[in-house]
């Protein structure tokens, strides 16, 4: 094995931790959110800390190897990638830190057919399950399952789109809950933009491993 | 005439070379187009250097070699068609792995070329090698010493030498066979740096063991690899995303 | 590891240094003392008269006057036609021959032609120019044995000189459009001149040096006229030399010395332009 596969095979190691790192936090975000347990949402927040020094490992790591092994090919496509996609996880990671920051500053828990009319909960669970999808179509170099993160996508942000019309008849029907419906409605916009990122990381694994570029497509 | 005609300065089509009964080159067509730079590269042994030394028939010095299917440059058969080999090779300058300037001053060097084409006007001989020198990018470093042996020169020195006495004949092809291994990065950077210059007035092949240097240098990147053209296309695609599997395999060093 | 042993690996190293310390002043020493003896015993006998006097019964008359001007037109005549063939076929086996089996065994033959016994040159030339051909006792017969004998050494000497000149020049000119002949004339010989100009001076030393032949092809001991034409007769110093050495008379071994001492200065001095002109070539191929 060359110097530049282990290396190759550090940096693949090194992001998917930085991965399920980022997937743990939005997954303790719901949780602590359905369950309304603070601590849970102060260590998200304490967490970030790990994410942001991740990303500047990683950082490091990728041009520590364009300066010094010159990758081509498939090898420079995955450098390039993983550059790429460290810089999405990381927009990832400061969503689930600002989701729960929203839920340390809420001060009753959140009314279940509030989160029950914004498909709030199915929304949630759905962007965390296409960052493992987009994780798993990485590891299994599977571009057919990255290809299906666009459609979640979609789905995350028809969600989006529907969510304003929602909250603000639930406003006017419980004036007394503005200010949570309101951070619900915050939290929702931030969700889709978890999508948003996961999609941008698709395409980078696509690229990767087809050398097709899909942005601006 | 085919559709191709008057497209490409060098072609090949179905090349086959033996070496008594080894097969060094199978069917190999390829098409260059002019002012370009093409580069060759694969393993050692597979055939590149071989290739490129059947665009001047250099490979004719050598005992027990065979060659079928066309070589064509400007279109011309050269293997054919009664050309007069010594002619022909005026048109395609070359340049080799070592600087090899001949043990002669630095006049004598550039005007080699000219004088077995029979030139004796002094005017018309300093007038030339001016020019190749300038080319060549050397003559600020020898102007003044032109008469001392061209051995005196650094290795880098010695390559542009050989570079400016090449095209001091005025030939329209430039090959060069691993130009800048015998040298240190400078030496190589200035070569290369030399190669963007000349493209516009040359047609160049280059063969190289150096990966980055092919990528840095060459327009398109031709893989070879057991006697094979296994891939051809522009040095960008072939160094991004190369189409065949034994391509990538070589760049990205992942070899066997 | 550390087996015992009989000496000591420092003193092994310095006896055997100083045992070819030996060796080699033994060989010098002998080379000195012989100097030395014949310096010694021919100074005195060299002046003007010795170089332009006739051969003489009286040895201190007697000077090498027509020995030295024999050997002079026996080596230019000699070098007049052993150059032109072993330099040419030199440069054919090197360049043009095909590197085949019968190529080698030339090449092998050549190479033991070189160490052939010079009498056995001296024999064929008797037989060959002497009688077959007809060229009695003179200085062609004498240059032609001569030629016959230096021939190998100058072949050997040119291919060597010819093949040190590497590939990478010759594929330069040919890469210029250069024939194989404007090749060879402009780029390898120019290259290999020194080498080739060192062959020719080590072979004509050995060519003067030479006395078993030209006694067996007929070189006269006494010759009291200068050679006009190649068909005369002659005599060349070495046979002088090996004829005075042979008289009783004491002032004719005094003759003897002198005449080495002058056939000593003429081999220094060729062989001292050979390394010259091999260390100046070197130079200019390797810089």
């Amino acid at each position: 094995m060359t110097q530049l596969t282990l290396e190759l095979t550090k940096l693949r190691t090194d992001i998917t931790e930085m991965w399920n790192l980022v997937a743990s936090q939005l997954y303790k975000s719901l949780y602590s959110l359905k369950t309304f347990d603070k601590d849970l949402s102060r260590e998200v927040v304490s967490n970030e800390k790990r994410v942001n020094s991740m990303e500047l490992n990683i950082d490091r790591d990728c041009e520590n190897i364009f300066a010094l092994f010159n990758p081509v090919a498939i090898d420079l496509r995955f450098v390039l990638a993983i550059l790429k996609i460290n810089n999405n996880l990381e927009r990832i990671g400061d969503i689930a830190e600002g989701i729960s920051k929203f839920i340390i500053i809420e001060k009753e828990p959140f009314d279940p057919p509030l989160l029950q009319k914004t498909n709030f909960l199915t929304m949630f669970e759905a962007a965390i399950q296409i960052v493992e999808d987009a994780l798993t179509s990485f590891n299994k170099e599977d571009t057919k399952l990255a290809r299906s993160i666009f459609k979640q996508d979609e789905m995350l942000d028809e969600i989006n789109a529907e969510a304003n019309q929602i909250i603000s008849d639930y406003i006017r029907a419980n004036p007394d809950k503005t200010e949570q419906a309101l951070n619900v409605l915050s939290i929702i916009r931030r969700l889709e933009r978890v999508g948003d990122q996961t999609k941008n990381i698709a395409e980078e694994i696509i690229f990767y491993l087809e050398a097709k570029v899909l942005k601006h497509k | 005439m085919d559709s191709n005609y008057g497209t490409y300065k060098l072609r090949t089509r179905h090349l086959n070379l033996f070496y008594s009964t080894k097969q060094a080159l199978k069917d190999i067509t390829i098409n260059i187009s002019p002012n370009t730079v093409t580069a060759f590269i694969g393993p050692s042994g597979c055939g590149k250097s071989t290739f490129l030394r059947c665009f001047n028939r250099m490979n004719d010095l050598i005992e027990g070699v065979t060659i079928d299917g066309e070589v064509l440059i400007d279109d011309v058969d050269i293997y054919k068609n009664m050309v007069d080999v010594h002619e022909y090779r005026k048109k395609v300058g070359m340049v080799f792995q070592k600087p090899n300037p001949f043990p002669k001053s630095i006049f004598e060097n550039v005007a080699f070329g000219l004088r077995i084409n029979g030139e004796r006007s002094k005017t018309v001989l300093e007038e030339s090698v001016e020019a190749a020198l300038k080319q060549a990018a050397l003559w600020e470093e020898v102007k003044d010493s032109l008469n001392k042996s061209a051995l005196a020169l650094s290795g880098g020195q010695q390559q542009r030498l050989c570079i400016a006495r090449a095209i001091a004949v005025k030939p329209s092809v430039l090959l060069m066979d691993e130009p800048a291994s015998a040298l240190d990065p400078i030496s190589t950077a200035k070569i290369e740096e030399l190669i963007y210059q000349l493209k516009h007035s040359f047609t160049i092949v280059i063969v190289t063991h150096n990966m980055q240097q092919a990528a840095r240098v060459s327009d398109k990147t031709a893989f070879f690899f057991m006697g094979e053209l296994i891939e051809f296309d522009k040095t960008d695609k072939i160094f991004t995303n190369p189409s065949e599997d034994a391509t990538q395999n070589y760049i990205t060093g992942r070899f066997g | 590891m550390n087996k015992k042993r009989f000496f000591n690996p420092d003193i092994q190293d310095k006896v055997f240094k100083v045992f070819a310390i030996c060796c080699t002043s033994l060989g010098l020493l002998t080379l000195v003392v012989l100097l030395i003896d014949i310096t010694i015993k021919g100074i005195r006998r060299i002046n003007w008269s010795f170089f332009f006097s006739l051969p003489s019964r009286h040895a201190d008359e007697s000077g090498i006057y027509t020995a030295l001007a024999g050997m002079v037109s026996l080596l230019v005549i000699t070098l007049l036609i052993a150059l032109p063939i072993g330099i040419l076929s030199g440069i054919y086996l090197q360049e043009y021959g095909k590197k085949n089996r019968f190529a080698r065994l030339i090449e092998i033959n050549i190479s033991n032609l070189a160490g052939v016994p010079s009498v056995i040159y001296g024999i064929l030339g008797l037989q060959l120019f002497v009688r077959t051909a007809g060229l009695g006792n003179s200085i062609l017969s004498g240059a032609l044995t001569l030629a016959l004998l230096i021939m190998p050494i100058i072949i050997v000497s040119t291919r060597e000189a010819v093949k040190a000149v590497p590939d990478s020049l010759r594929e330069a000119a040919f890469g210029l459009g250069a024939t194989k002949w404007q090749t060879i004339q402009r780029v390898v010989l120019p290259a290999s001149f020194g080498g080739i100009l060192t062959g020719i001076i080590l072979s004509t030393s050995r060519a003067i040096g030479e006395t078993a032949p030209l006694i067996v092809v007929g070189a006269l001991a006494y010759v009291p006229f200068i050679p006009e034409g190649p068909m005369d007769q002659y005599t060349s110093l070495p046979i002088q030399v090996f004829n005075w050495t042979s008289r009783p008379q004491q002032g004719f071994v005094v003759n003897a010395a002198a005449g080495i001492i002058v056939l000593l200065l003429f081999t220094f001095i060729l062989n001292g332009t050979a390394i010259y002109l091999r260390n100046k070539w070197y130079k200019k191929i390797a810089a």
